[in-house]
């Protein structure tokens, strides 16, 4: 009987400890099993994940991973240079902008390759940084991507990704000194022939030989997130603006010594008056009307008085003037007032010119209207007197008296009419049989048979009075 | 010179005899025709490229092909202005190997004293208006303005046209300077026309001769009183000829 109750005791055992062995294997992995739950959706709440726990892997060297071309992505994050970043800077987490990798293990990622890879991560930026990613949408790099170029460039290319600098004062938004500096360097990654005609042109030698930020970087003429296509005809149009922004200003190029009137000076010349109708009418244009950079260089701008390539020195400037003007010799370039407004030391020929006309115009045309105005007076007075006629001046003015003469200029017009013609008619029309019936034919109006002194003889030098002149012509028709 | 036409006035039995007088030859009338042509699409042609600044300019010039089209009409209106000019200048030439040149139209000191006496007359101070000859110090004063005015037009016009040629041996500076006074004459030359000729044959009085070729006699004794009397041989000792 004893041995039956060890045995019972013993059957009892090993399910019971089976039971408890199934409850310790029972219970992590139903903890496990939750984790994995978590995985299959995106990381729900990113803050939840502190960048430590991203870190305590991601932190350690020699991490990679292979894309399907074998392109081979280094996943090592370097803490202290996110710290350094501004997104480090202000605490912002891994998984802000690594939103779908969730927790550990990953999920698997397939990228054809480590640009594909880049583009897909660039796609995180627009959550926080919209209107920059709305701008760049109109740039010339969007362009060049969306016609297939992959390469063009990406939030990430510019910026860099874990060590994304601070570029603007946080307060101001405008652009800090130091990154000035570190523009054309971010540019040249691709554009790198450019930029060393920039690093020797005279913008680009004071940014770097004198840590001068007073000149233009890149973005200045480009802008920054929408860039504009440069090649274009409607950019080319636009461009002297572009100058002009800092070379009218006069709170720099005085520190320079340099000309504000060089847009105004352009613009009045033959090329820039062209240049600015097209800009205003017809923005897409194309002309080969020279634009600044026609003549002073895109990125090689060197000072004009540069021995070797300055455009002061007319040798130089020679050289594009015969880009459009093949036929141009050693006089031509002075042709082109070179920004100077003519005065006595700069262009003397035209400055002459111009104070000719000064004097010439007024002191030839206002004389002259004041002659056709004196003359329109007079026909205007003799009118009112009834006095006006074809035959007026031949036939009477001669005869009129001195009296009449000294007195008419007082009157005024319609004084003197009212006044003596009402008088006239009946008097002088007895006096002068003669004369009366040849005018009368000739103008029914009364007032122009009226000579106002019949009886006076004509002086010997006057013509000989109308009507024998009319029967002379008369007999001459007759004769025919 | 005179010759006298039998016209039906109106519909009554009236005869009216006109008598009219040559003033103009058919030579001088087609001149004066294509220059006013060629000065009316010259200048309508370079009002807008002088004023570019002006917005009514800036529509007319809108695009480059507009602007090239406007620089051809002028050019095309330049070369047959040139070729006017210079069958004037052929013709002037060819009367002056031949003394027949009629020099009515050179200015001499009686035009002097009739611009003055015109002035007191204007100023009323003088009764009677100058007598003229044939042309008056009026139209001599037109005549020479435009003749000095196209020749520095011309000139300054060829050397805006062909710069690079010109600065072969001329100073570069002629050429923005050539530019300025081609406009700045242009304008001077509009306003003189406007002002100045068309008032005295349009305003003062019609004064068509010059498309007509005659002048009607009342025409000739009023204004030409000297070339009239020349012309009947009336000449009184009194009177001043050129």
């Amino acid at each position: 009987m004893r041995s039956s109750r060890i045995n019972i005791f013993f059957l009892l055992l090993i399910p019971a400890l089976l039971i408890g062995v199934g409850l310790v294997f029972y219970l992590p992995s139903s903890a496990s099993a939750a984790a994995l739950q978590q995985d299959a959706t995106p990381t729900p709440d990113p803050l939840t994940i502190g960048n430590d726990v991203c870190l305590s892997c991601h932190e350690l060297p020699g991490q990679t991973m292979q894309l399907d071309n074998d392109d081979v992505i280094d996943l090592t994050v370097y803490s202290n240079e996110f710290s350094a970043s501004i997104h480090g800077k202000q605490g912002y987490a891994c998984v802000q902008c690594h939103r779908t990798v969730g927790n550990y293990p990953h999920p698997a990622v397939t990228f054809a390759n480590a640009r594909e890879f880049a583009i897909e991560m660039n796609k995180a930026c627009g959550t926080c940084h919209e209107p920059q990613v709305l701008l760049t949408q109109d740039s010339v790099h969007a362009q060049a991507f969306i016609s297939g170029k992959r390469e063009a460039a990406v939030c990430t290319d510019c910026h860099g990704s874990h060590n994304v600098e601070q570029w603007t004062d946080s307060e101001t938004g405008e652009l800090l000194q130091t990154a000035r500096l570190r523009i054309p360097q971010t540019c040249a990654n691709c554009h790198n022939d450019i930029y060393q005609k920039y690093s020797d042109s005279v913008h680009g030698a004071a940014l770097y030989d004198e840590n001068n930020t007073d000149v233009p970087t890149c973005i200045d003429c480009h802008g920054v997130h929408n860039i504009e296509n440069p090649t274009t005809a409607a950019f080319r149009l636009a461009s002297p603006q572009i100058c002009a922004k800092c070379h009218t200003d006069s709170a720099i190029m005085q520190k320079y010594g340099l000309s504000t009137e060089v847009l105004d000076t352009y613009v009045a010349d033959f090329h820039g008056t062209t240049v600015t109708v097209f800009e205003k009418q017809s923005p897409d244009a194309e002309t080969n009307k020279p634009v600044c950079y026609d003549c002073h260089g895109i990125h090689d701008i060197k000072r004009t008085d540069n021995p070797t390539y300055g455009i002061h020195l007319q040798q130089n400037l020679l050289v594009r003037c015969q880009t459009c003007h093949p036929g141009a010799t050693a006089n031509f370039p002075t042709a082109w007032l070179s920004h100077y407004i003519p005065s006595t030391d700069n262009n003397a020929l035209v400055y002459y010119v111009n104070l000719f006309y000064k004097f010439f115009i007024p002191g030839v045309l206002v004389p002259m209207a004041l002659l056709v105005a004196l003359d329109v007076g007079h026909t205007l007075y003799r009118k009112s007197r009834g006095k006006f006629g074809k035959h007026a001046a031949e036939e009477h003015v001669p005869e009129q008296p001195t009296i009449e003469a000294e007195s008419a200029p007082a009157a005024t017009p319609t004084e003197s009419a009212q006044a003596q013609s009402p008088v006239q008619p009946t008097v002088e029309a007895k006096g002068t049989p003669e004369t009366l019936p040849t005018d009368s034919t000739k103008a029914k109006i009364p007032e122009q048979v009226t000579p106002e002194e019949p009886p006076s003889p004509p002086p010997a030098d006057t013509p000989p009075p109308a009507p024998s002149e009319e029967h002379k012509a008369d007999e001459e028709a007759s004769h025919e | 010179m005179s010759t006298v036409k039998k016209t039906k006035a109106s519909r009554t039995t009236h005869v009216r005899t006109v008598r009219t007088f040559k003033r103009f030859t058919l030579g001088q009338r087609w001149e004066h025709a294509i220059l006013f042509l060629c000065l009316t699409v010259l200048l309508l042609t370079g009002l807008p490229q002088k004023y570019r600044a002006a917005t009514w300019s800036q529509a007319i010039l809108a695009t480059p092909e507009r602007v090239e089209l406007l620089q051809t009409i002028h050019h095309i209106a330049a070369i047959v202005l040139g070729v006017i000019v210079l069958y004037h200048l052929g013709i002037i030439i060819v009367q002056l190997s031949r003394r027949s040149l009629p020099g009515d139209m050179l200015p001499t000191w009686k035009d002097v004293q009739d611009a003055w006496h015109m002035l007191q007359h204007l100023l009323y101070i003088k009764k009677d208006k100058p007598k003229f000859g044939k042309y008056n110090f009026e139209q001599k004063v037109t005549y020479w303005f435009v003749f000095f005015a196209i020749g520095i037009l011309g000139i300054s016009g060829v050397i805006t046209w062909f710069p690079e040629f010109f600065t072969r041996f001329l100073p570069g500076g002629v050429v923005p300077a050539a530019k300025l006074a081609h406009s700045t004459e242009a304008v001077t030359l509009a306003i003189f026309i406007f002002i100045w000729h068309f008032y005295h044959v349009h305003l003062e009085r019609l004064n068509l001769s010059i498309f007509t070729g005659t002048l009607n006699e009342e025409d000739m004794t009023s204004y030409h009183q000297l070339e009239y009397k020349r012309i009947l041989g009336k000449a009184e000792p009194g009177d001043k000829q050129e």
